[in-house]
């Protein structure tokens, strides 16, 4: 299983009722295609951020957050998951695809598939819900998580790889504006 | 004017001009206005890690509706100029970035002085719109820059120096 399958096991699960912070194009493009929404928040650059902002976002709706990132980038800002651990946010999953590699540069390994276990180090930050899956078993660890309180950290362990995809054909503002405007419909509604 | 009453009115005028929630990374020069940050109840405040990840948690919060200020001091602006670029400025994220000057006269250690001297020209040549000041009277000026911020639809940095705190 790669990123592309474990993804498409988890679309099914995705309702207009949560927020999404994808990490980065290729990821990006892969869920675009399974299931594109106006809750979907395609962070395209910044690698690392995707955990950082899915978190500024959970602490200001009561709406269900999760934010797709990958191996390599929360690597790239470890700290954040203190962060994510003092703030404890009820509504908030860190769902790491981890592959073991930089998959967007050509499938170098990262120190996960070395032996570094982010689930070890989400829980020593003080995230006690952190937890390493086998790819396959992703999608019911994520539904049990969006049935109960968070903050949730679920590392899938897949294999490396990328499916070919278009580029996404929305502008960055066009996927900026139509985010916000879901927020704010969410919000309204409670 | 004493640096608490400096401290006050720049978190007064930020507040005015619609400023609700900040994130910081601490500073010297900054210390005195994240205490008045803490004790504000009106505001959200958190403390980060890295100026990176504030920036990531700040656009969290403006995509839900919120206006974010983020505090820091001008040598995290070194390790933000890639996210200021492929965040800030490709989504154009309205925030403001109040960033202390150390680094500057008044400055006591020498280490300090390269990225001081740098971190104007680095923020100009990013195209990030960039105004220093010096003076305790410009806490409303900087409280101005934050509805700038949506005029200039992109991040906006306001540099203060040893002298805006009385720090010389
Ligand atoms: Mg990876």
């Amino acid at each position: 299983m790669r990123r592309y399958e474990l993804l498409k096991s988890i679309t099914p699960l995705l309702t207009d009722e949560e927020f999404v912070i994808c990490n980065l194009g290729f990821p990006s493009q892969e869920l675009y295609s399974l299931r594109d929404s106006d809750n979907h928040f395609y962070m395209l650059g910044s690698m690392g951020l995707s955990s950082s902002i899915g978190l500024g976002l959970s602490m200001e709706i009561d709406n269900t957050v999760i934010a797709i990132d990958g191996d390599g980038s929360v690597l790239m800002n470890l700290g954040t998951l203190s962060t994510i651990a003092l703030e404890d946010c009820k509504n908030f999953i860190l769902f790491i695809v981890d592959n073991g590699s930089y998959g967007s540069t050509g499938d170098q390994p990262t120190h996960t598939a070395k032996g570094t276990s982010l689930a070890a180090i989400a829980k020593a930050a003080g995230i006690d819900s952190s937890v390493e899956v086998a790819g396959a078993d992703a999608a019911d660890k994520l539904a049990q998580c969006m049935k109960t309180p968070g903050p949730h950290v679920i590392v899938a362990k897949v294999e490396p790889g990328s499916q070919a995809m278009n580029p996404i054909p929305l502008t960055s503002l066009a996927i900026r504006d139509r985010f916000r405007e879901a927020v704010k419909a969410a919000q309204a509604k409670t | 004017m004493s640096a608490t009453d400096v401290n006050q009115a720049l978190l007064r005028d930020l507040k005015a001009n619609g400023a609700d929630f900040f994130v910081s990374v601490p500073c010297k020069l900054l210390g005195g206005f994240i205490s008045t940050l803490e004790q504000d109840n009106e505001i959200t405040y958190r403390a980060v890690n890295r100026e990176e990840e504030g920036l990531g948690i700040c656009t969290g919060a403006w995509l839900a509706g919120r206006k974010p200020v983020i505090v820091m001091q001008n040598t995290g602006v070194g390790t933000l100029i890639t996210s200021l670029c492929s965040l800030g400025l490709y989504y154009r994220l309205p925030f403001l970035m109040v960033i202390s000057h150390r680094g500057s006269p008044g400055e006591p250690i020498g280490a300090q002085v390269p990225m001081g001297t740098a971190v104007e020209t680095l923020l100009q040549t990013i195209n990030i719109p960039t105004y220093m000041f010096s003076d305790p009277s410009d806490t409303k000026k900087v409280g101005q820059l934050v509805p700038f911020t949506d005029v200039a639809e992109g991040p906006v940095a306001a540099i203060l120096d040893y002298d805006f705190w009385g720090a010389r």
